[in-house]
């Protein structure tokens, strides 16, 4: 069980959430090739290490936002707005 | 109930309310409060009560009217206020049914269904939240020291209200709610 | 006796425990069941007797031994019933073939149904796999009851039991003899199995791969394929090439041993797949964690879900005990299919992407990937499953039959 930072509501149980994958995936123009629409569709970093993705308070104020989480301890070092970038000092 | 006088928990059905929920922009949140007569919109998991109306956050833009059954005129007073492009008001009256759980042992009763940590140092009256009772989803409030108001969908009352007679009978060996 | 009863308890002395050669024809990276199987196979199918497979621990200690050793060949796809049925036939020789005990018991698996959309479905899936030469059967409620007394058909339940579809050919191993069998069946053909050899890189040269490089030297490949299982995409990226994998925790448990009463294997979509070691532990899997993780662990409240569920259909399991838990890092593609077939880089092979239900496909596997390794062009078997499909879109969905069921 995790214990995740809306950045809204603050610290909750994971079971107020549902994962939405990796963070900061641009869509493509409708016009790319098929190689660049796959790698959009399919294609995640899956990492072994410290990871930006999306996760929805589903149950609780119903916002999208980002957290950053280690994918080999679980621990999370960032949580933050979407409209922000991974790497802005928070 | 009558045998309900000097447990260490009670629970019981709330009437019928009208509920208005809301979502405003920043520019027009002062607008609504004037409307509600109250100083300003609630903060993040706070509520306000006044002039027998409840004012709850619910999200960074989002909030929820209780108000008594039958004052559905709260929909276009709000409405107004707001101001047609500056926010959403939508009448939900149907949307959710209400219990109270009152007395010394009530937050051991949500200690046993609900992970919010509604300890004093991170609760307490005027606290609010949506979360989870059992599975359910719930917007929970503190209303005072040992009273919580939990709202639910209809359709997941029974269900919650099990779960918290379960509670109850966890802490004081037996139940008998008042539903 | 059976007279490999005293190897069964002494493993050890199963295989040699060699130092790379400078270079071998083929190298398969990963010491799971899949890579075993693949190295058995390029020996005795194909005479390719210069094999070695690299395991960055020890043989044993992944998926191998984490799965619930459920096997079945009842999937949907015509594609994927082929392949499956094939490692399902692969598996009623092999404790002949392998001259080990494995423990294969075709007991049954049965897959409960308990609303109206998943009787159809259960129907769709028989009526494909009928067609396709599986075997398949459907049981109404009372039919589930006779066949296994301890399920609840009680009709007052929140999921009630409507019927199921049986697969009588289907059952289980054990998982660990399994790996016993075919670690010494290669040794035995050759094949070095070389332990705490982790793959830190690849030789490349003009698109074409001509070794590794490990924590035991560089070692010189003619072929290379990768079956990392959950690190495949951290092996890959080494080689430059991106597979659609997300890696995440799966989860299993085992109860203490209790008397005999579970006579088949049963699953559902609520997450309940369990059935009984012949030693008489209930063996039971919950449903997979659903973020991206390398950490051998899983979530307290997907198991807390898992038990719900259990006792719900299985109300005689409230007396019995937990008494172990753990995960596996499973590798789980968009469309729940494997990919086995050719990369980008030439003479650079996958096998990956059997997410949360690899065990049952472990001979078939091997057999297909060493005929793809040994040819360089996948088997008719394997053809469909290759790793372009996520750009062509001729893709294989099996969420039905994977997922939810192992």
């Amino acid at each position: 069980m995790l214990l995740i930072r809306c950045p809204w509501c603050g610290e909750r149980e994971e079971t107020e959430f549902r994962y939405g994958g990796q963070a900061h995936i641009a869509t493509p123009r409708s016009d790319v090739d098929d190689a660049s629409w796959a790698r959009f569709l399919f294609h995640r970093d899956n990492p072994a290490g410290p990871f930006a993705e999306r996760w929805v308070h589903i149950h609780g104020c119903r916002r999208w936002f980002h957290i950053v989480r280690d994918t080999l301890t679980h621990d999370i070092t960032r949580s933050y707005l979407p409209s922000e970038s991974p790497e802005d000092a928070g | 109930m009558a045998d309900s006088e000097g447990m260490a928990v009670r629970l019981q059905s709330l009437p019928q309310a009208t509920q208005v929920g809301f979502r405003v922009t920043l520019a027009s949140q002062m607008s609504a409060a004037n409307a509600l007569g109250i100083p300003a919109l609630p903060g993040v998991n706070r509520f306000i009560g006044a002039g027998g109306l409840l004012v709850l956050w619910l999200g960074p833009d989002e909030w929820l009217l209780i108000a008594p059954d039958g004052m559905v005129e709260w929909e276009s007073r709000l409405r107004n206020a707001i101001g047609a492009d500056q926010g959403a008001v939508v009448d939900v009256s149907a949307n959710r049914v209400g219990f109270e759980l009152s007395g010394p042992a009530a937050r051991d009763v949500l200690a046993s269904c609900c992970a919010l940590d509604l300890h004093p140092r991170a609760f307490g009256p005027g606290g609010c939240g949506q979360t989870l009772i059992a599975k359910a989803q719930v917007i929970l409030a503190q209303t005072d020291l040992e009273t919580y108001r939990i709202l639910v969908r209809p359709s997941f009352a029974n269900y919650v209200a099990a779960w918290l007679e379960d509670g109850v009978a966890g802490v004081q060996g037996h139940a008998k709610a008042d539903l | 006796m059976h007279p490999n009863e005293h190897a069964l308890h002494n493993p050890e002395f199963l295989w040699r425990n060699p130092d790379p050669k400078p270079s071998y024809d083929v190298v398969i990276v990963g010491g799971g069941l899949h890579g075993l199987s693949t190295a058995y196979h390029l020996a005795r199918n194909h005479g390719i007797k210069r094999v070695a497979v690299v395991e960055r621990g020890w043989l044993g200690n992944g998926n191998a031994v984490r799965n619930t050793t459920i096997i079945r060949s009842n999937y949907l796809r015509d594609e994927s019933a082929a392949l499956y049925e094939h490692c399902l036939k692969l598996w009623e020789v092999w404790t002949e073939e392998l001259d080990y005990e494995i423990l294969f018991s075709q007991r049954g698996v049965l897959t409960l149904n308990h609303n109206l959309h998943e009787v159809r479905e259960g129907h769709r899936g028989m009526y494909s796999n009928q067609l396709n030469g599986v075997d398949s059967e459907w049981l109404d409620a009372q039919a589930v009851k006779e066949f296994c007394p301890i399920v609840n058909t009680s009709a007052d339940l929140r999921y009630p039991v409507a019927g199921g579809t049986l697969q009588r050919r289907g059952g289980i191993a054990r998982h660990d003899a399994v790996v016993f069998a075919l670690a010494r069946a290669a040794d035995r053909l050759g094949v070095d199995l070389i332990q705490g050899c982790e793959v830190t890189g690849f030789d490349i040269q003009r698109g074409r791969v001509t070794g590794l490089v490990t924590t035991k030297g560089r070692i010189g490949a003619g072929k290379v394929g990768l079956v990392g299982a959950g690190r495949t995409p951290l092996l890959a990226r080494m080689a430059g090439i991106e597979v659609p994998l997300q890696s995440a925790p799966l989860q299993a448990l085992v109860s203490d041993i209790v008397e005999p009463m579970l006579p088949c294997v049963v699953s559902n979509a609520l997450h309940v797949y369990v059935s009984q070691a012949h030693k008489g532990e209930l063996v039971m899997g919950a449903g997979r964690d659903p973020y991206t993780s390398y950490a051998q662990r899983g979530s307290f409240h997907i198991l807390e879900d898992q038990m719900a569920a259990a006792l719900q259909v299985f109300p005689i399991f409230g007396r019995v005990h937990l008494l172990r838990t753990w995960a596996g890092i499973v590798d789980v593609t968009p469309d729940a299919s494997p990919i086995v077939g050719i990369t980008p880089v030439e003479e650079l092979y996958l096998n990956c992407g059997w997410g949360t239900g690899g065990f049952k496909a472990t001979p078939g596997s091997g057999w297909v990937f060493a005929h793809t390794i040994a040819h360089g062009a996948p088997h008719a078997l394997n053809a469909a499953f290759s790793l372009d499909r996520f750009e062509t879109g001729a893709l294989i969905d099996e969420h039905g039959a994977s997922v939810a069921v192992h």
